[in-house]
């Protein structure tokens, strides 16, 4: 098992972004859950994970997301995707999570698309 | 004690007398030693026969007193003598005192003269012994000598008595803790067995209960559905293993059927409870929602509502079977997050047709409040097979390394002979159990399909309905009933 490796990348007010690396199973998923969960509390609701690093995610790890979805959604934030591997990326679609967590091809484009959602939009 | 001798108002020399607490001691001492009655043993022997040699007397002997006996556990010089009555004078005495009882002469003695053995055909007039003594005090017996003449032995010879009866003690603890030691491993090797035979006892009962709760969460056989053939397959990774794999067939009514099959995320038994829920919400639903997607609605909620699910969820594909008029069945199928079932059909070039039905949406079940589930409406033409499957098919590991997969499934279904529920099924576990490392997780597999009209359409519609291969009689009939 190669080690879940998580990094808080950019911080911005209600939005952060992390970058998380490895395999998220059985094992690491518990991790990957309580780490996010903490940048949540910690005021930043508005959560990205970038997953260019991640080699492997079972069901434990779709489990994972769920959760951190539901609790970044009770405080009124939102579970942005970026950079999802070709083989989760299926996953999420045939199991219709794409329909609920939006994904970009990076974190900066994840970002972006956020933002107007956290700060008053220019009219 | 009712056998403990009484000393003799007249007798100088025992001043001794055992009251009833000591001679209770004692005896139980004799019990510890637990050697009444046991056969001649050589140390014993030995030990008489020195004696007799050692002070060139007839008779020497070995004896343990008993509660009522003077008992010989060795004799030299007498044969067949096993006890004699714990008469006093001579033994019976010189168990009374801590050193050697020397009787020159049995006839001056005021009690010897009177034990039998003195009065009797033996004639003993000249007796010594020396007491067996326990190291906490306890007098078992002795190590004596008699004679049918009177003599006088040294002090010397009277010490070499006590010694005597001192190698008797050594062998009787020699022989106990022998026994202790043989006990003790008879009583460890007997709570090792009975450890072991509860042990077994316990995973017993265990296995069949989970045995029979497995039981429950599967259905025990799939139901028998006019014009349908039906096959499935079931196996958990571990056989005690409760699996979350799930699948059922069941009649809505008429001649409407459902079917469903799915996986629960996780093992064991919170997902084997999750399964359980999932089963019986499918069935109850679908008795009341025509609609499969309304019937995944319903499975969604309940998940969700029930307070122990936390995050579990399921994935599923939930169908219902209508009879249609060409003795096919008109098949909606809705899915929440399940790899697609496939379609399989001859086809033009005489490869199979495969067709994966994925209906738009669908997404995990019990995950997401207002997940959304959509359904797919297609014919099972006769001559048509579908085949359900949960992940352990699809992520069964291929020699090189890689996962089955969708396609991999689908690339099998196109080689197939014939789309027959029972040959897919057959064959998929051939395929399954072909790989090097079969597959980790649980695998259910479910296949239906509508067998070709037989060539005599009469026969056909006059056969029983339960036959397997038989398409539903009279497709008009069927159409009424809608």
């Amino acid at each position: 098992m190669t080690d879940l490796t998580l990094t808080t990348t950019h911080t911005d007010g209600h939005l952060a972004a992390l970058c998380i690396g490895g395999e998220i199973d059985t094992q690491s998923a518990p991790a990957l859950r309580k780490e996010a969960l903490d940048v949540i509390a910690q005021g930043h609701p508005h959560l990205i994970l970038d997953l260019t690093g991640i080699t492997f995610c079972d069901s434990s790890g779709l489990n994972a997301l769920i959760g951190i979805m539901r609790c970044a959604m009770a405080a009124n934030g939102s579970l942005t995707l970026a950079a999802v591997p070709d083989r989760l990326s299926r996953m999420l679609d045939l199991t219709g999570l794409s329909t609920v967590m939006p994904s970009y091809p990076g974190t900066e484009a994840a970002m972006n698309a956020r933002r107007p959602t956290t700060t008053p939009e220019p009219t | 004690m009712s056998g403990a001798p009484e000393a003799s108002p007249g007798e100088s020399r025992l001043r001794r007398v055992s009251p009833a607490g000591v001679e209770a001691a004692r005896m139980k001492a004799v019990r510890r030693y637990d050697i009444l009655d046991t056969p001649p043993d050589g140390a014993f022997d030995r030990v008489a026969a020195m004696a007799a040699r050692l002070f060139d007397v007839p008779v020497a002997s070995v004896t343990i007193v008993d509660a009522d006996r003077i008992w010989f556990k060795a004799i030299h010089g007498l044969e067949g003598v096993a006890q004699i009555g714990r008469d006093p004078g001579l033994c019976g005495s010189a168990i009374l005192r801590d050193d050697a009882l020397v009787i020159p002469d049995t006839l001056t003695d005021p009690t010897a003269c009177t034990n039998p053995l003195v009065t009797g055909p033996l004639g003993v007039r000249f007796y010594a012994a020396a007491p067996i003594i326990t190291a906490d005090g306890h007098r078992l017996g002795t190590v004596n000598i008699l004679d049918t003449r009177p003599r006088l032995i040294t002090e010397a010879d009277t010490a070499t008595l006590a010694d005597l009866a001192a190698v008797v003690l050594d062998a009787m603890e020699l022989r106990l803790s022998g026994l202790r030691l043989l006990r003790e491993e008879q009583e460890r090797r007997k709570a090792e067995e009975e450890a072991r035979a509860r042990a077994e006892r316990d995973t017993e009962a265990i296995t069949a209960f989970a045995t029979t709760l497995q039981r429950t969460l599967l259905p025990p056989a799939l139901p028998t559905v006019p014009g349908l053939e039906l096959a499935c397959h079931y196996r958990t990774d571990s056989p005690r293993d409760v699996g979350g794999d799930f699948y059922d067939v069941f009649s809505l009514g008429g001649q409407r059927w459902a079917f469903f099959l799915g996986d629960v995320c996780g093992k064991g038994a919170e997902a084997a409870a999750v399964t359980s829920l999932t089963r019986y919400t499918l069935r109850a639903a679908a008795q009341h929602h025509d609609d499969p997607t309304e019937v995944l609605d319903a499975l969604n909620s309940a998940l969700l509502l029930d307070p122990s699910m936390g995050s579990r969820y399921c994935t599923c594909v939930f169908g219902t079977l209508q009879p249609a008029p060409d003795g096919g069945f008109t098949v909606t199928v809705a899915t929440g997050g399940h790899p697609p079932a496939f379609h399989i059909q001859h086809g033009d070039d005489g490869a199979m047709a495969v067709n994966g039905i994925r209906p738009r949406g669908g997404m995990l079940v019990g995950a997401l409040e207002g997940a959304q589930f959509t359904s797919h409406t297609f014919h099972l033409a006769p001559g048509h097979g579908l085949l359900l499957y949960t992940d352990g098919l699809t992520e069964a590991r291929l020699p090189d390394g890689t996962m089955l997969g969708e396609e991999g499934v689908a690339a099998f279904l196109t080689t197939r002979t014939t789309p027959d529920a029972g040959r897919l099924i057959e064959d998929t576990i051939a395929l399954i159990t072909g790989l090097p490392s079969g597959t980790g997780d649980d695998v259910a597999l479910l296949a239906v399909s509508v067998p070709l009209a037989p060539a005599t359409e009469q026969t056909a519609a006059a056969s029983p309905a339960h036959t397997l291969a038989t398409p539903v009689a009279g497709a008009a009939r069927a159409d009424q009933e809608r």
